[in-house]
């Protein structure tokens, strides 16, 4: 699949990445330097740069390490909600899309798991873990957290189920979204799908605890009391053979290293939407 | 003048040392050589060597008991391993894996210019679970400086914040360390700076708040 971003170089611009992070999981911060290191490698940014919630550098602390006067700052977060929407725009003192602040001209891009272009990389992590299984018997789950506390992260799985769709591309029997802690219950998965072939891709950014455990016994391959981080193993004896179907699990849609076109593609549609804009005034 | 030009002149002005690493630049090895301090006098060919910056995340995640680093700033950095860098820019890239942002915050002390932020004002802008964070008294925050920050609790940064503007932390060691480890002389060595409280400390302030309430019931 051809899945490269058309985003222009940007040699005097800096990019900044803002993940969440973790003060017990390493592997959680994993991608964003995985994403980062792409970029950097593509050579289409001055500068690029992490930052996070829970671990350092901060979002206060990440503008020291900038030289660029201009700094496109993208969240890799799955969902909009609070810390998109609150924490990301207090730390980093962000007034609206566009903030001059302490020198810098600052971009603030959406979250990348609701942009559009996560249809294709979903779609291209299924051919990954499930080649030449028929799609037309296959049932693919998209699986979030669920909670009552951000409907926005049910909203942005739901977005994505509706685009695949849509596609005229699309040849699965059905495409579902399911969840952790609510309605459809990922652990139900079974029922939820009438085929023989069910294939389950976790949107989170990183794989951790949810990815590595809570899903897999959930779906019913990895029992409670399995090691936490028992790693990457649990998607590499695919296929499962379950409940009567033939089950294909994938890893985080994060942990994708073609998440670093979604990165462009999200600074990319900032540009159309606002840069362009203010420069026609 | 770019932060790595700026590195690049405290490097020629005899800059050696940054945390628990010493910078060498005068090696056969590389241009620029990154090594453990406990690891100064040892046999290089002993060590571990890497060749790349990216390397320098990987070999400061775990200390050498194998417990995940997720401050950076904590005296646990593992050795046995040699960085063989070619510029001052991996040599950046590197240091900001290892200290992150420590080079830039350093700059910006030197000239005047770095933001810092006093406690009270760091707890007062938390949001949703750590907003309680806010309610840890004087003494409490007092306590816990010295019981979260400073070499005594393996935080080797310099504190450039009070508790507010009238209130200056309570003299201890970690009140008085200066960011640099080892007493290594401050004209080759680039401090690691603290400008305002980290988010784990902001976490140990609302399990003290949480306390503090709790005995009062």
């Amino acid at each position: 699949m051809n899945f490269s971003s058309k985003l222009s170089p940007k040699p005097e611009a800096a990019l900044l990445i803002v993940g969440h992070g973790s003060t017990e999981n390493p592997d959680s911060s994993t991608p964003y330097f995985d994403h980062a290191a792409e970029i950097r490698k593509r050579g289409l940014f001055a500068e690029v740069h992490c930052c996070f919630w829970k671990e350092e550098p901060s979002m206060r602390e990440a503008l020291y390490m900038i030289d660029a006067e201009e700094v496109y700052i993208v969240p890799d977060f799955i969902s909009e909600g609070y810390f998109t929407r609150d924490v990301i725009p207090r730390e980093l003192e962000l007034t609206g899309p566009t903030t001059q602040v302490y020198g810098k001209t600052l971009h603030y891009c959406d979250p990348v798991g609701i942009h559009p272009s996560m249809t294709s990389l979903i779609l291209q992590r299924t051919e990954e873990v499930a080649p030449e299984v028929p799609p037309e018997e296959s049932t693919l789950f998209i699986v979030g957290h669920g909670t009552g506390l951000n409907k926005n992260s049910t909203k942005a799985i739901r977005d994505q189920v509706e685009l695949i769709q849509t596609l005229p591309e699309n040849r699965f029997a059905s495409v579902q979204d399911t969840y952790m802690e609510e309605a459809p219950l990922i652990s139900e998965w079974d029922q939820l799908a009438e085929t023989p072939n069910v294939i389950v891709v976790p949107f989170f950014i990183a794989d951790g605890l949810h990815s590595y455990q809570d899903i897999p016994v959930m779906l019913g391959f990895e029992k409670e009391e399995g090691k936490a981080a028992s790693q990457k193993e649990v998607f590499r004896r695919n296929p499962y053979q379950l409940r009567d179907k033939t089950l294909y699990y994938s890893a985080a849609i994060g942990a994708e290293p073609l998440m670093a076109d979604v990165i462009l593609d999200q600074i990319a549609t900032f540009d159309a939407q606002h840069v362009a804009h203010t420069e026609t005034h | 003048m770019s932060l790595t030009q700026k590195l690049t002149e405290a490097l020629a002005g005899g800059l050696q040392q940054i945390g628990q690493i010493k910078i060498l630049t005068d090696h056969d090895l590389a241009p620029f050589v990154l090594v453990h301090l406990d690891d100064e006098d040892a046999d290089f060919s002993s060590l571990e060597a890497h060749l790349t910056p990216e390397k320098a995340r990987e070999i400061g995640l775990y200390t050498p008991d194998g417990v995940y680093r997720f401050t950076k700033g904590e005296m646990s950095l593992s050795g046995g391993w040699l960085l063989l860098l070619q510029s001052p820019g991996e040599v950046r890239q590197a240091l900001d894996l290892f200290y992150p942002a420590s080079l830039g915050l350093w700059a910006a002390w030197k000239d005047g210019s770095v933001r810092i932020q006093n406690l009270r004002d760091k707890l007062g802008r938390q949001t949703g679970m750590y907003r309680h964070a806010a309610n840890v008294s004087d003494v409490g925050a007092q306590e816990l400086i010295q019981s979260v920050c400073g070499p005594a609790n393996k935080c080797v940064k310099k504190i450039l914040w009070q508790l507010d503007e009238n209130s200056p932390l309570d003299d201890s060691e970690a009140s008085r360390f200066n960011g640099i480890v080892d007493n290594s002389a401050e004209s080759n060595a680039i401090p690691l700076v603290c400008q305002e409280a980290c988010n784990y400390f902001v976490a140990q302030a609302r399990k003290k708040s949480k306390e503090e309430f709790e005995a009062k019931a």
